[in-house]
């Protein structure tokens, strides 16, 4: 053994060293997840700066821009998930979070009615090591207010006019209807969340709702 | 202790940027070591007549390979926190093309054009100056490729996880596609040499 060994160069001989070390690494289980270490002053400030946050109209974006690297997870109960869901999210009610198997290097992003759910389930995950977890501002009540019936301000500037046209663009692309507030008075366009603008016949019809996003995709 | 440092918190953002460079001078020098400086060297790779750049990198991927396997193995490193560019596959064969021309054409690749100019080569100097540039039109036309960009998004990708293999035996594999492809990288080199 010794005597062909020595025979060898040292670039087979590292070969060779590495043909071992690959046969021997056959059953090999690599570790996915371990010891878990929570820095609350790293909880606080990420919490501070919004920055576990993301908001509805961004995470709208994100769909109608075909990302895929993140897992949108609503936390509802089945019964609501079927009824509307935002387009691409998985129903993981909050219960059956700790058995869900979710990978620690996904980015996940949580959603409940509220903000509530979603920030316990947030922490559950952080807590669990998991870096990259996000919620969605407001939950869908943002997603409703923000996204499918946005209240337009008044068209004054053609900025203003702008926004308009884009709310409207991305409240359509996920079945929503803009609701017009020129008449109003000056109410900031943000504080729409009063009159609730009616979710009523586009909820089941917005679940099957993959096929304009690929239509998007391509243009 | 726990790998990756950053991730379980042994060091903060900002430590990792000094360490980033540390280990930046230290990927320098070794292709500096290695040749890699030179275009010459470098460009032999396309000529076929020195397969130094193959034999490099390969032994790279199954050393750094080896290394997480095994450390991962023993649980020192959480795998699960190891970052994987997500796949998009079409772009990404384009970018490929690209990079390939580029490097052709050049003589440097990216990394290799920063320890060229490091070393005062004017070609060097020259081609960092091109990555630049490259780098702000992409970024103004940004808007004009971005569809195309977003395109066959396939999220994080391993071989294992997406043709259902065990993971020891795609480390075996590559083990051995990478002992095979220097024996198949010298055979080469001596035809092309001996014409």
């Amino acid at each position: 053994m010794s005597f062909s060994f020595s025979r060898l160069s040292t670039n087979q001989r590292l070969a060779a060293l590495a043909f071992v070390l690959g046969l021997a690494a056959i059953p090999a289980t690599p570790t996915r997840g371990g010891a878990v270490r929570i820095a609350p002053e790293e909880l606080a400030i990420a919490i501070e700066r919004k920055a576990d946050h993301v908001s509805a109209p961004d995470l709208a974006d994100w769909i109608i821009q075909g990302r895929v690297d993140f897992r949108l997870l609503d936390l509802r109960a089945e019964a609501a998930y079927a009824t509307y869901r935002i387009p691409g999210a998985e129903n993981l009610p909050i219960a059956s979070l700790p058995a869900a198997g979710l990978a620690l290097n996904e980015k996940i992003l949580l959603y409940g009615e509220d903000g509530v759910h979603a920030a316990q389930a947030w922490f559950l995950l952080k807590a669990r090591g998991h870096r990259a977890v996000y919620m969605l501002d407001g939950g869908l009540e943002a997603w409703k207010n923000l996204v499918l019936y946005p209240r337009l301000a008044d068209a004054a500037t053609p900025e203003a006019r702008q926004r308009n046209e884009r709310l409207r663009s991305v409240s359509l692309h996920f079945g929503g209807t803009p609701t017009a507030g020129a008449g109003e008075g000056g109410s900031e366009p943000a504080v729409s969340a009063a009159p609730l603008p009616p979710v009523p016949a586009v909820k089941g019809s917005a679940a099957a709702r993959p096929a304009p996003k690929k239509k998007k995709e391509g243009c | 202790m726990m790998a990756p440092f950053l991730k379980y918190g042994l060091f903060n953002e900002e430590v990792s940027l000094v360490v980033a460079f540390v280990i930046g001078i230290g990927f320098g020098f070794a292709l500096e070591r290695a040749g890699f400086g030179s275009a010459r060297k470098l460009v032999s790779q396309f000529y076929l007549d020195d397969m130094a750049v193959f034999k490099v990198m390969f032994t790279a991927i199954v050393t750094a390979m080896l290394g997480v396997t095994y450390l991962s193995w023993i649980g020192v490193l959480d795998l699960s926190l190891v970052y994987l560019t997500p796949t998009y596959l079409v772009p990404q064969l384009v970018g490929g093309v690209v990079l390939g021309a580029g490097f052709v054409v050049g003589g440097y690749c990216p990394g290799t054009s920063i320890a060229a100019a490091a070393t005062g080569r004017i070609d060097g100097l020259v081609a960092v100056a091109g990555v630049g540039f490259g780098t702000l039109v992409f970024a103004e036309a940004y808007p004009l490729v971005k569809s195309f960009m977003n395109s066959t998004a396939m999220g994080p990708q391993t071989i294992p996880q997406y043709f259902n293999l065990p993971y020891g035996l795609v480390v075996f594999g590559v083990v051995l596609m990478a002992i095979g492809g220097f024996v198949g990288a010298g055979w080469v080199e001596r035809r092309v040499r001996a014409k």
